[in-house]
């Protein structure tokens, strides 16, 4: 068992741990759960570590690092040929960066759920459920593992903002589900089309291997996704439409306007540390989706798209932003402000310049530290007064002054402060959707303007949300009571805080830390893609 | 000559004399006796048909098996009634309807 | 540790420069309120200054000095962080050292008790970091990042007292304005790296950069093999001239400046007067070779105009930070024209001269509000102490500071004697003699500058004369005790210090030429224009001369008293104290319709995009209950139809003799009877 498949299926193990163990010792789960967290977090750094920069990865296996394949599913279809699946997982530049992020996440996130009373055990194991799910989905080669992966991330989530969630819960749940279920079911039919189209070059069966899915001579001829790109289903190239559904699948989870809707609901009911996750990993898993699966499949279509997916990413950008002027309450500031910063991914990546792609992937990795930690200060004042409306607060910043200082570090960070990782992932952005014109003619260079455009909207939001939450007289709705209640950040708290300060700021004064990782992987997914013109 | 015929159609006479005391009576122990003829019309078809048994004396046998069985019923039935006087200070069939829901 | 055996002694001096304040600020943040003391952010800028000394003596007039080191890389391209000393980036450190040591020595006095000083030390050493960084950043990136670090830092020291409403307001519009600058900046970026695929200054603009290599057809602009359509190298230009517009408050951008005095004073005569507001006119004149006519022509009317506007605004303004805002932006508007016009090393001189009587200004100021900020409290009165009517007759009481603002002020209106006289000067001369070679149009130029700096020796005087001169127009403070004192020996050093610098000794031997100002010969001049010499003796003439009626006129309304009443108070005069309503315009033009444009998004987003979901989600739901209704109703309906019908039937056989047993054996009889009857009817053969 190699290195990568402990990482993945050490949260299960402790979610049976936890099962197991009678409910008197509930005290016991979220030590168990940090505890686990912060092996996989020591073991995700090690594989940061010793990760070779040199391979790319992306669509050559022998590239691939810490490679695990076995057998899983045999089964012989008579004259449809044998059903091949594989347990295959492996790590190149796109991943590894994930799979540190998600371990680091899913630490702060048990670390934020200290204070569940309601049923520990099962918010515990759904979580470490959840948190394998995503190890899996960020590492799985094969297309069937990967949408098991997929799919198995949706449940324990549907759970956990259903049952620990706010007011409003179920219907944010049930939203939340039905829009990533709608996406996913018409992957389900994509996975088994390319099924039907790709042949292992070895064994000449049907395969799900999603590096053979990436090299058109593995394509039938007169398959339904043949590269000849001739087969239409209702009046659309067969792979145009495929491209589009799988886009769908995967911009839900981003999320992109207009398909955006369901974020800020399930913000705002989620728990405190599902909101962290949330926004943290799981719009990731959108970005990476695209990159990994929409871009290398398809990447013929991909560049006769790449004008949409751009103005798809503007409208994102300068949408949220504008929304989250609107808000008054903090949360839903802070899930708006998360549709505009992932704006910037799906202009990156569809700029498809070394600079673009590799902002794209940096704004992921830097919105999931950020966002977490807007998440977490939300939460810290919510767990205090049970209130997060911007108009019922005022002058913060003479009763709690660290968590104000906290706060503005955060809100400074994503607004693009230099020496803070938002600054290098939006500015590179930026300028690779600026060159994309002279590079490749993929997007025109009014659209990196729009986009500049969305970051002075959200030095606005931001300034002005912490002018009137933070700044002036101390007035409080709640009065004296909030007065006591409103206790500055404690030790715990802390403790979460300063290393995502630490990370965004390392990240952002040494960027080589990611953009060494990416380089090869970048530039060879360019080449795979650019290669199909 | 006396038929088979004959035989059946005391038999009848008298099971409907005992069917209607059954159904009819608003005492117990006629109910009771009701019963026996009943039983006695049986036993008579059985006694008429065991003529033609040829023999092996079947339908006596079986005659003098029910008798045995009635009388024994019968005591059985007796004491049961007594047990509902007791219990009832009645034996009026209609007066006892704990049967019904 | 084999790069650093390579760093030669200017780098390893520079990098002193940045990390001292660097280290005094992680000490503050790290010790955060049990650090109240500003000895170690002095401590630290003293270092910054010595090195900055060193560095000067080695590098001026020298060999530029260029060190760079890998600091990450994107596919192909590999970016640089490095340290560019040259002429300017050295005569910078040297000035914003300079300038940074005396504010910090007057700061312990004056912010001395102050509630959050321990953040007051943090912010200040921030800013000089940044500051610093930005000087000697030797790529556009780097430069960006201490530009944008500067406007944070000024971010949080305008809102310093953050209880105050007015300074939570102010530093939020100046953040916002100066972002409108960063992207135009960001955009420059992007237009140079699209480009020349670097952002390196010194490969960008050097002698022999790539900006002066790329060619220009005014169709095409052509590097190696990368070519754009000609008008981005205009837009570039225009990009990097938005970006100074804002930080150093051009008009339209200029409306941040004056409310940002919501910060302490000595914090605006810093950031706000001496240093970060010129970084605008650094950056322009470190990426020079980039700008073609046009955008030359812009940025000299641009300025022109902003000089002329804010003097005409500064005439009205009671309050006396504002006035030397608006004095500020109008003497930005004169550097801008001195690039606009070509002559950058004037437009360097100009900012150099200018940190030093304007922050004396301020510092000046600074100690007038002190005292009057202690008359008020102890006499409990109700009035603002930045307010010049509540001032008047100072000068008895405190002489020191009187004369160190004169200095200032003849400085400001360009009197002879002064280091302002030769900067001002060379700056008309210069810019009449460039009206000469361009269409008659661009006279207004020239003119307006000088009228501006009629207009100048006229506010500036008011001031002067308002506050030193007169009696006291609190009537407590004439009689008897002494409430008013000079100001204390910390903060007068420093003044007097900056008002050694304002004079003409330090520049040039001659206070009459500038011509001979080491400053000026420090940088190359653009193509020399052929002297007009008849410039160079009437203007200076004309100037002084308009100055001196103007102060006389001062003298005569303010000193003496002979204001002619009523008769100014027309529209023209509250339209200059009303700044221009361009407050009002920017409320009413941008932030109403800008937050009413997302509240009406927020709208869309809630009822149609989400309504649209939402009913999507109702059909389906409107579908599923009518599914639901039908199979309770038909087909679950017609099972339980039997059973319930079966149960009626009983009920009724059942009538009313219950629990009979007569009667349940008379109905098995019957029910037996009608058994057999049928049996035998259908099976009888």
């Amino acid at each position: 068992m190699s290195l990568l498949s402990v990482l993945i299926f050490l949260p299960l193990l402790a979610a049976l741990l936890i099962l197991l163990v009678p409910s008197a010792y509930k005290a016991l789960y979220k030590y168990l759960a940090a505890g686990v967290s912060a092996v996989q977090l020591l073991l995700a750094a090690y594989m940061y570590t010793s990760f070779d920069e040199k391979l790319a990865g992306v669509s050559a296996i022998d590239s691939y690092q810490f490679v695990e394949k076995l057998p899983w599913i045999r089964l012989n279809l008579g004259s449809l040929g044998s059903l091949e699946v594989d347990y295959f997982v492996g790590v190149d530049g796109f991943s590894i960066l994930f799979l540190f992020l998600t371990a680091l996440v899913m630490f702060v996130a048990v670390v934020a759920s200290w204070k569940i009373d309601k049923q520990p055990k099962g918010f515990f194991s759904l979580l470490l459920l959840l948190n394998m799910a995503v190890m899996g989905v960020f590492v799985a080669l094969d297309f069937f593992l990967f949408y098991v992966f997929y799919e198995v991330m949706l449940l324990p989530l549907y759970f956990l903002i259903g049952i620990w969630g706010g007011a409003r819960r179920e219907y944010a749940a049930m939203k939340f589900f039905l829009y990533t279920l709608f996406g996913s079911v018409f992957m389900l039919l994509v996975m088994v089309g390319l099924y039907f189209s790709v042949i292992d070059p070895v064994t000449g069966n049907h395969t799900f291997n999603l590096l053979h899915m990436m090299d058109g001579k593995n394509y039938l001829d007169g398959s339904i996704f043949s590269v000849s790109g001739d087969y239409q289903l209702f009046g659309i190239a067969a792979r145009l439409l495929a491209f589009i559904v799988l886009f769908i699948a995967f911009a839900i989870k981003v999320p992109i306007v207009p398909l955006h809707t369901w974020l800020p609901d399930a913000h705002v009911e989620a728990p405190t540390p599902i909101s962290i996750i949330l926004a943290g990993i799981l719009l990731k898993v959108g970005g990476y989706g695209m990159i990994r699966i929409c871009y290398s499949i398809f990447p013929d279509i991909a560049l006769d798209s790449a004008w949409w997916i751009g103005l798809i990413g503007v409208i994102s950008i300068l949408y949220g932003a504008l929304n989250a002027l609107a808000q008054q309450d903090l949360k839903r500031l802070v899930a708006y402000s998360s549709v505009s910063h992932m704006g910037f991914v799906l202009l990156g990546i569809a700029s498809l310049t070394p600079e673009g792609l590799s902002g794209a992937m940096f704004q992921m990795v830097s919105h999931g530290f950020l966002s977490a930690m807007l998440f977490f200060l939300v939460g810290i004042i919510y767990d205090r007064v049970h209130d997060r409306m911007i108009y019922n607060f005022r002058g913060l910043g003479t009763m709690m002054p660290k968590y104000t200082a906290f706060v503005a570090i955060a809100f400074f960070a994503s607004l693009g402060l230099p020496g803070f990782s938002a600054f290098i992932a939006e500015a590179f952005t930026i300028i690779g959707a600026f060159n994309a014109e002279s590079v490749n003619g993929l997007l025109p260079r009014w659209m990196a303007i729009g986009g500049a455009i969305g970051i002075l909207l959200s030095a606005a939001y931001f300034l002005w949300t912490l002018q009137r939450m933070f700044f002036g007289e101390t007035r409080l709705k709640g009065g004296d009571e909030w007065k006591a209640r409103l206790t500055d950040v404690d030790g715990r708290e802390t403790f979460v805080l300063v290393p995502m300060v630490i990370l965004a700021l390392l990240f952002g004064l040494m960027p080589s830390l990611a953009f060494d990782k990416i380089n090869a992987s970048v530039l060879s997914l360019i080449e795979l893609v650019s290669g199909a013109k | 000559m006396i038929s088979l015929t004959h035989f059946l159609l005391v038999s009848a006479l008298l099971f409907s004399t005992g069917l209607y005391a059954v159904l009819a009576k608003k005492n117990a122990i006629l109910v009771l006796v009701g019963i026996e003829l009943m039983i006695n019309a049986a036993v008579l078809n059985l006694v008429a048909f065991g003529r033609y048994d040829g023999g092996l004396y079947g339908g006596q046998t079986f005659a003098l098996f029910a008798i045995v069985l009635a009388a024994a019923a019968v005591a059985v039935a007796l004491a049961i009634i007594l047990n509902v006087y007791k219990h009832y200070k009645s034996i009026n069939p209609d007066d006892i309807n704990d049967l019904k829901d | 540790m084999d790069q650093l055996s390579q760093i030669s002694t200017p780098v390893l001096a520079a990098l002193i420069v940045l990390c001292a304040p660097l280290i005094s600020f992680g000490l503050s943040a790290i010790a955060g309120k049990r650090l109240r003391s500003g000895i170690p952010a002095t401590v630290a800028i003293a270092i910054s200054l010595l090195a900055a000394i060193f560095i000067f003596a080695t590098v001026w007039n020298g060999q530029q000095v260029h060190q760079q080191t890998s600091w990450f890389r994107i596919g192909e391209h590999s970016f640089k962080a490095g340290i560019l000393l040259n002429n300017l980036s050295a005569l910078l450190l040297l000035l914003v050292c300079a300038i940074a040591l005396p504010v910090h020595v007057y700061s312990m006095v004056y912010m001395k008790g102050d509630y959050g000083i321990h953040r007051y030390w943090l912010y200040l050493s921030l800013f000089c970091f940044a500051m610093l960084g930005l000087v000697m950043a030797d790529s556009l990136l780097l430069m960006y990042i201490g530009w944008e670090l500067v406007g944070f830092a000024s971010y949080l020291l305008i809102g310093f007292w953050f209880t105050r409403p007015a300074a939570i307001k102010a530093n939020k519009k100046a953040f916002l304005i100066n972002r409108i600058g960063d992207l135009g900046f960001l955009i420059g970026i992007a237009i140079i790296y699209t480009q020349f695929q670097t952002l390196d200054l010194v490969a960008l603009f050097g002698d022999h950069g790539m900006v002066r290599e790329a060619f220009n057809d005014g169709v095409e602009w052509r590097y190696a093999q990368h070519a754009m359509p000609a008008f981005w190298l205009t837009i570039a230009g225009a990009a990097f001239f938005l970006g100074a517009m804002a930080k150093s408050a051009q008009f339209p951008f200029h409306i941040w400046l004056p409310d940002a005095m919501e910060g302490p004073t000595s914090v605006s005569s810093l950031i706000h007067a001496a240093t970060m507001v010129a970084a605008g006119v650094f950056m322009l004149v470190r990426i020079s070779p980039l700008f073609d006519a046009q955008i030359l022509l812009l940025i000299g009317a641009i300025g022109a105009f902003t000089a002329l506007m804010a003097a005409t605004i500064a005439l009205t303004q009671q309050d006396i930070k504002k006035i030397l805002a608006f004095s500020t932006i109008s003497q930005l508007g004169f550097m801008m024209v001195a690039i606009g016009i070509g002559q950058y090393g004037v437009a360097i001189f100009h900012l150099v001269t200018h940190a030093f009587f304007k922050c004396l200004l301020f510092l000046s100021a600074g100690a007038v509000i002190h005292e009057m900020q202690h008359v008020k409290e102890t006499l409990k009165l109700e009035l603002d102490p930045q307010d010049i009517r509540n001032m008047g007759g100072l000068r008895r009481y405190m002489p020191h500071t009187f004369r160190l603002t004169l200095v200032a002020a003849l400085a400001l209106a360009g009197l002879p004697l002064t280091a302002g006289y030769l900067s001002k000067d060379a700056i008309l001369i210069f810019a009449f003699e460039w009206a000469e070679w361009q269409s008659a149009w661009w006279k207004f130029i020239p003119v307006s500058l000088l009228v501006t700096s009629a207009l100048t020796a006229f506010y500036i005087a008011r001031l002067v004369f308002k506050v030193f001169y007169g009696k006291p127009r609190i009537s407590a403070i004439g009689q008897g005790t002494n409430y008013l004192h000079e100001a204390p020996r910390g903060m007068l050093l420093p003044m007097l210090f900056l008002g050694l610098c304002s004079l003409f000794p330090l520049f040039s031997y001659n206070p009459l030429l500038f011509e001979d100002t080491w400053i000026i010969k420090g940088f190359e001049l653009p193509e020399t224009l052929e002297r007009v010499n008849i410039y160079h003796t009437v203007v200076p003439a004309a100037v002084n001369g308009l100055a001196i009626v103007m102060i006389f006129i001062a003298w005569r309304w303010y000193a003496q008293g002979k204001y002619p009443q009523g008769s100014l108070r027309g529209r023209l005069y509250e339209f200059s104290a009303a700044q221009w309503y361009l407050n009002v315009m920017y409320e009413k033009g941008i932030v109403k319709p800008l937050l009413k444009v997302s509240k009406m998004l927020y709208a869309f987003d809630r009822t149609i995009v989400d309504g649209l979901v939402d009913t999507g989600a109702g059909t389906v739901r409107w579908f599923a209950n009518t599914a639901q209704w039908l199979d309770r109703a038909l087909v679950d309906g017609l099972v339980n139809g039997v059973g319930k019908a079966a149960v009626f039937a009983g009920g009724v056989l059942r009538g009313s003799r219950k629990g009979k047993i007569q009667y349940y054996l008379f109905s098995m009889f019957l029910v037996l009877l009608i058994v057999l009857f049928v049996g035998l009817k259908i099976f009888s053969p």
